[in-house]
């Protein structure tokens, strides 16, 4: 099973940026093909921000559920990974 | 126990004068207390029960469904069944039409703090724009 992520953005988003550079690091840090991510345009996507219960910008959901409320640290956001990674290993 | 006169009810509730004697014309309130003088002395009870009849109008409920309502709301234990399925069945759209309110209020909620944050632009506006 592979692990989604979703980063929500919007246009004048001063964070976002840094947002979307600091989950690029960690994936490649956490360098397992099974994670993918992709930035989601709040505008764009409304009703599936509202829906997720996305308050601001930047926030990150991890398949689907809404994890982030803002820009995670780079410790958290890779101890999320694995932690969900690890929880994938021990799967039977 | 407060009693009203009919141009302050009209005021605190924002329903007209002809309404408020409407309604009572036609049985949805029941004959308001007078004074020795024939006024009209509406109590905190006409003021409950008017407050539901406004609350229920806004929700597109008909007088007539309101008036059957009221049947209840005055004696819930000896409610006829047909009356508490009506009340049911409001019940249910009431649920509904506050789920969608609570939709719409996360979404309002964004826009907003993403309005806050932006450095040029308003996401508000161009929401506004782009759904025209």
């Amino acid at each position: 099973m592979s692990i989604e992520i979703e980063l929500f953005a919007a246009p004048g988003c001063s964070r976002c940026a840094s947002a979307r550079k600091s989950l690029e690091r960690v994936v490649q840090g956490v360098g397992d093909d099974r994670v993918t991510w992709r930035t989601v345009e709040i505008l764009d996507e409304l009703d599936y921000a509202v829906a997720l219960g996305v308050v601001s910008a930047p926030s990150l959901a991890i398949n689907g559920e809404l994890v982030f409320t803002a820009l995670p640290s780079t410790k958290k956001l890779r101890f999320a990974l694995e932690e969900r990674l690890a929880a994938e290993r021990n799967l039977p | 126990m407060k009693s009203y006169q009919i141009g302050e009810l009209s005021s605190l509730l924002g329903l007209s004068a002809d309404t408020l004697r409407y309604y009572e014309k036609i049985g949805l309130l029941p004959p308001v207390t007078r004074s020795a003088s024939g006024l009209r002395l509406y109590d905190d009870k006409d003021v409950s029960r008017l407050n539901f009849i406004r609350r229920a109008q806004r929700m597109n409920f008909t007088l007539a469904e309101i008036a059957r309502l009221m049947e209840m709301r005055e004696n819930p234990q000896s409610a006829r069944s047909e009356v508490r399925a009506l009340m049911e069945k409001k019940l249910h759209d009431v649920e509904v039409h506050i789920e969608e309110l609570n939709t719409l209020r996360r979404e309002m909620r964004l826009l907003i703090n993403l309005c806050h944050r932006a450095a040029g632009g308003c996401p508000i506006i161009e929401d506004i724009d782009q759904a025209s």
